[in-house]
């Protein structure tokens, strides 16, 4: 009985990742066909580019979510260290090393304070990752009220360009994320993670710190969106004090295409960030396509929607094949 | 509606004063002692005249945060509120075009409209059991795109000078938008804290597994309560199209997370359950004085979000306080 | 306290775990009051008590899960305070708790091996040796049929239980705290061996279970919980099965029922039930005839919660036929159900029940609030008109009204409850155990409340888990045994035996029947 339903799983736990990586495709081919430089270095790495920000960012995210919690305070914090590398990272040859420490130092404090307040005052996270949000889009504000500043070069050429011109640099950062995954994954606190998220009671009765583990998956998300920030700044070169509702969106798309139970406990990273590729070759395709930008709104909202369904159906399914199975 | 509703809210008053009063009467207290330190700090000010123009500017945020509060009184949350008030007054300029007398159609197709997205809201949470978050933030991406599409971001047409009239005049000598907060605060603590929907909504939001077992409308309620938030997010960007005189599709963006922060910091329970129209007045009513401070004070927009986020999570953790949870 | 009579007490010195006056509150309820235990090295003690007795309560004090308010505990002599089951583990106190505590999604042997399992050295989880050692620690307990790389959650009940005893035992803890461990347990000799060998390497047991044969069969010593305070503490062998019964009930059985005439009407049924199949439901037929108490008896989790939910649709049935007063009925949701006069007293009080943030007089008039309203508007004195004569049929004080619900008693609150249902226009009740976590008197005007409702014309569906309840009150009583109805006491037949012989599975006659006591 257990070792056909537990294959039964793993195939079914692929489901909506082989689902993901199929559109992926098919849009991606859409895009190639549409633009002459999309299989060329050039234009992979500029895909890669455009869509890095997101897949950290959401990779962080997705540690929170699997944790059963969410965390609204992504993209302001973004933003915000955007603005400190816009600031900072002109001063002196080692600018960028200093805006460097920096951002991951706000990110993790960001993420310390969103998880002291969550795992260790019991707030609920949406309300109170709200509260940081606002409290961060203010910070973004004070650093730096209009767009503007600049990011040193030597961030912007060594991150967005290739290595010998043949591979990207966001390629090397995407695969050392999907590695640190792996490990994390398969740590004792990647253990806790999902069992904190599945059944909190039953995680604490084993013997889990589950406020412990809460607090380091938002700590964790918090160096995310710092690290995220940092590239955002590469990508644009500049700073902007507003946070885009639109990344906030975009970040949870990701998490939820890629097939993490906005529940907690099931899912994983590689899914965001393939769903963090997803939305950016979907960006890439009706761009491609010549679709109007307010029809990339409406599109943008729907996949949301859409993606969500299809993760609660998939859900669904595979319970019930379970139940059957067992 | 009205009239019936005065002695209700009296009698309410008389039997049982709900516990989230006194945090209310307590953001008031904090909101005057606000408004002194702005005469404390520009003494040119009239006293009178200030806290009517604080009047007058709070009504958008008053409005639109008592839809906030019916979401979040559900354990859910409002997001498409911002984009909802600049659709709202994109249509009625558009609608309007100037002219006093399409106002009698014009303002119930707009509000219709409004009303009409939060229903797709309610439908998304309610139907398909979307988290109210991303349902929200996902319908507000998706209108904001059509209301792009329709009118390239800011409204060509003129908004109708009755509209504009409205929000200028006196009457009695008071600023009639001071005249319609008060009457929007009448019906709308009628309905919260009077009404049978308003009672079932409360009891949604208390116990939704008590809910489920007793057979309330639990569709039909979070229909309503998104449906009506959108209807006052309309309702508050009409307003807003008559103050400004010239709609944006943006122009409510400013207003979403401080309608969270009002209901928030007037005591209402994030996770549902709890929470007064009067507190969310209360809230909004000091967010708008802390803003007329801000000002004064011409200091950076940035320190008031920060303010703003600080407050938020301060009121989080004194009501999270007395409620200890057990086990 | 004038009837605890604690006859044994264990000297202090040389106890391996003394427990000296602990208390817990929760808000108003008070979960344990002044419980003072010891337990010798190599000992079974058993641990009895009703539902809500604080039997729950005091193993989450013993494993780090709650913290008393008051008292002290001491292991081996030393002061023990743990804050987590990580400190109660270095203490040598392991639990198998009864809610299992396994997590779904991981496998059995990390679950074994929780919150450490072996690593790596890249801080890795080794999959391959966690699996090796799980399977050599479960072979070593005679579990040979669990592959360790099975997820809990594909796992039976069953299995889960074992897993979940096994983990108590591998580590060889001094204090073994084994909390209902026969639940969803069929083979009690593995089990019973299991401890036998734990007490061979000088562990310590605390035995918690409803089943007075095990605890005969097991322990020496027992001890009785009642409303949070032990009221006994002595050798088995001294106590006849009266003695512990009354014990833990804290009265004489018998008296506090009013025995009241049968009130069944004749006529079609109020409601009948033909061939209900659907999850955790399998082929239930049943009658209701107007006026009857039909009393439904089972173990735990055989199925009887999820009967009651499906009847008012909140589980949809895959195929059968409902029939209220000889026509067909859709009770496809709860309010299609209310329509019918179909109405559920469910059994998560808590989450379920009240309406906790809503007053109590709101609580019982929701259901027909409108009646209270004109043009939609809530007149509170009409509101008040409604719902006054109704308190009185279930003696709910009026002076409760105004206050909010969860500031009452969870008998007041269970009375609430039931008013909600009275208002609602219910003609057929399906109270799921009712009384449970209710005080003595709140339980008087329940049972009257339910015979005052039959012997006006209602119909009423009874499950509880106090067999005495079922006994006394009721008709004629169904039992349910593995989603099914294994069989009907008639009312001449009604006897707690002859349930229990029911409830076990083990058919009328059948032998090996689990004593059950009541709670």
């Amino acid at each position: 009985m257990a070792a056909p339903s537990g294959r039964w799983r793993r195939a079914l736990g692929g489901g909506p990742t082989a689902v993901a990586v199929l559109l992926f495709a098919a849009m991606y081919a859409v895009y190639a066909a549409r633009t002459e430089t999309a299989t060329t270095v050039f234009g992979i790495t500029n895909l890669l580019n455009d869509g890095i920000v997101l897949a950290i960012a959401s990779a962080g995210l997705t540690l929170v979510v699997l944790a059963g919690e969410f965390d609204l305070s992504g993209v302001a914090v973004i933003a915000v260290c955007n603005c400190v590398v816009a600031t900072i990272s002109t001063f002196g040859d080692f600018g960028w090393l200093v805006a460097l420490l920096a951002v991951l130092a706000i990110g993790g404090a960001a993420g310390l304070l969103n998880g002291l307040l969550v795992a260790g005052l019991g707030l609920q996270s949406l309300a109170a990752t709200i509260g940081t949000m606002i409290a961060a889009e203010g910070v973004a504000l004070l650093i730096l009220s209009a767009p503007g500043g600049t990011v040193a070069d030597v961030i912007a050429d060594s991150l967005t360009g290739d290595i010998r011109s043949v591979v990207p640099v966001a390629a090397v950062i995407l695969a050392g994320l999907c590695l640190a995954w792996m490990v994390l994954k398969r740590t004792r606190f990647g253990i806790a993670l999902y069992a904190a998220g599945t059944d909190a009671a039953a995680a604490r009765l084993s013997g889990i710190d589950v406020p412990r583990t809460k607090l380091k998956a938002f700590v964790l998300a918090g160096l995310c969106y710092g690290a995220a920030g940092y590239m955002l700044s590469a990508q644009t070169g500049t700073g902007d004090p507003r946070a885009s509702d639109a990344l906030l969106l975009f970040m949870y798309a990701s998490v939820a295409i890629g097939g993490t139970s906005l529940m907690g406990g099931r899912g994983g990273a590689f899914g965001s960030i393939a769903g963090a590729g997803i939305l950016t070759v979907m960006q890439k395709m009706l761009f491609a396509l010549g679709v109007a930008e307010f029809y990339t709104n409406v599109f943008n909202g729907v996949i949301m929607i859409v993606a969500l369904v299809i993760g609660n159906a998939s859900a669904a399914v595979a319970q019930r094949m379970r139940r059957r199975a067992a | 509606m009205s009239d019936s509703a005065v002695p209700m809210e009296a009698e309410g008053g008389r039997r049982r004063m709900p516990p989230e009063i006194l945090p209310a009467l307590g953001v008031l207290a904090c909101t005057g002692l606000l408004i002194g330190l702005i005469k404390l700090v520009s003494p040119g000010t009239v006293l009178l005249a200030q806290v009517s123009a604080i009047l007058v500017s709070a009504i958008f945020l008053a409005v639109a945060s008592f839809g906030q509060g019916l979401a979040i009184l559900l354990g859910g949350i409002d997001l498409s509120i911002g984009v909802v008030m600049g659709l709202g007054g994109m249509m009625i300029s558009g609608l309007t075009n100037g002219s006093n007398d399409a106002l009698i159609w014009a303002m119930p197709a707009t509000l219709a409209c409004c009303a009409g997205i939060g229903l797709v809201n309610g439908l998304g949470i309610a139907l398909i059991g979307i988290p109210p978050f991303i349902m929200t933030l996902a319908s507000a991406t998706s209108f904001f795109g059509v209301g792009l599409g329709l009118t390239a971001g800011a409204a060509q047409a003129p908004v109708a000078p009755g509209l504009e009239t409205l929000m200028s005049a006196r009457g009695l000598g008071v600023p009639w938008p001071i005249w319609l907060l008060l009457g929007f605060a009448v019906i709308a603590i009628a309905f919260q804290n009077g009404s049978v929907t308003g009672r079932r909504l409360y009891a949604l939001g208390s116990s939704p597994g008590a809910a489920r077992v007793a057979g309330l409308p639990i569709g039909g309620l979070t229909v309503a309560a998104y449906g009506l938030s959108g209807l006052c997010a309309g309702l508050a960007g009409v307003l807003l199209a008559g103050y400004s005189s010239a709609a944006t599709l943006t122009m409510g963006d400013p207003f979403l997370l401080p309608t969270i922060a009002a209901v928030v910091i007037g005591g209402a329970r994030v996770t549902g359950g709890r929470g007064i129209y009067l507190g969310t007045l209360a809230g909004a009513l000091f967010l708008s004085t802390l803003e007329t401070l801000i000002t004064v004070l011409s200091l950076s927009q940035g320190l008031r979000d920060l303010i703003q986020g600080v407050i938020i999570i301060t009121a989080l953790i004194a009501q999270n306080r007395p409620g200890a949870n057990p086990g | 306290m004038s009837d605890s009579v604690p006859s044994v007490v264990g000297p202090s010195a040389g106890s391996v775990l003394d427990l000296r006056a602990i208390g817990k509150r929760y808000g108003a309820t008070v979960a344990l009051q002044d419980v003072s235990l010891t337990l010798l090295p190599g000992e079974i003690c058993g641990l009895l008590g009703e539902n809500g007795a604080g039997k729950s309560t005091l193993v989450k004090a013993l494993s780090g899960v709650v913290t008393p308010d008051t008292g002290e505990m001491y292991v081996g002599g030393a002061p023990y305070r743990p804050r987590n089951v990580l400190d109660a583990r270095a203490f040598g106190v392991a639990t198998a708790f009864q809610e299992l505590s396994l997590v779904p999604t991981l496998s059995v042997a990390v679950n074994l091996f929780l919150p450490q399992p072996g690593i790596n050295r890249l801080h890795m989880i080794a999959r391959r040796r966690v699996e090796q050692e799980a399977k050599a620690i479960l072979g070593a307990h005679g579990i040979r049929d669990i592959p360790p790389a099975t997820l809990v959650g594909d796992l039976s009940l069953g299995m889960r239980q074992r897993v979940e005893i096994v983990r108590a035992l591998w580590r060889q803890p001094r204090i073994l705290l084994l909390d209902e461990p026969t639940a969803a347990l069929a083979d009690r000799d593995w089990l019973f061996a299991q401890v036998a060998a734990a007490v061979g390497w000088g562990a310590s047991v605390l035995y918690i279970s409803h089943k007075l044969d095990e605890v005969r069969r097991l322990c020496g010593r027992c001890v009785i919980l009642r409303n949070g305070r032990k009221v006994r503490d002595a050798a088995v062998a001294a106590m006849s099965d009266d003695d512990i019964f009354s014990s833990m009930a804290g009265r004489s059985v018998v008296e506090t029922f009013v025995a009241v005439p049968p009130a069944i009407r004749p006529g079609p049924p109020m409601l009948r039930a033909t061939g209900l199949r659907g999850p955790g439901v399998d082929d239930v037929s049943f009658s209701l005839a107007p006026g009857e108490i039909l009393g439904v008896a089972g173990l735990e989790g055989q199925g009887q919660a999820r009967l009651f939910q499906s009847l008012i649709g909140l589980h949809p049935l895959q195929s059968g036929r409902i029939e209220m007063r000889g026509k067909p009925a859709a009770l496809r949701s709860p309010r299609a159900a209310r329509r019918h006069g179909v109405v559920l007293v469910p059994e998560e009080r808590k989450t379920e029940g009240i309406f906790k943030d809503l007053t109590t007089v709101a609580n019982i008039s929701l259901p027909v609030i409108a009646r209270a309203a004109r043009l939609r508007l809530i007149s509170r004195r009409a509101e008040r008109r409604l719902v006054e004569p109704i308190t009185e049929a279930v003696d709910l004080s009026p002076r409760t009204l105004k206050l909010p619900i969860a500031a009452l008693s969870g008998g007041n609150q269970q009375k609430a409850v039931l008013a909600r249902a009275l208002a609602s226009g219910a003609r057929c009740l399906l109270l799921f155990d009712p009384t449970r976590g209710v005080d003595v008197g709140a339980k008087q005007s329940i049972y009257r409340m339910i015979q005052g409702f039959a012997a006006a014309g209602g119909a009423v569906l009874f499950y509880s888990t106090e067999l005495d309840e079922l006994v006394h009150l009721c008709d004629r009583c169904l039992v349910i045994y593995r989603n099914r109805i294994a069989g009907e006491v008639p009312r001449e037949a009604l006897s707690q035996e002859h349930i229990l012989a029911l409830a076990s599975g083990a058919g009328p006659s059948g032998q090996g029947a689990a004593m059950e006591l009541a709670g």
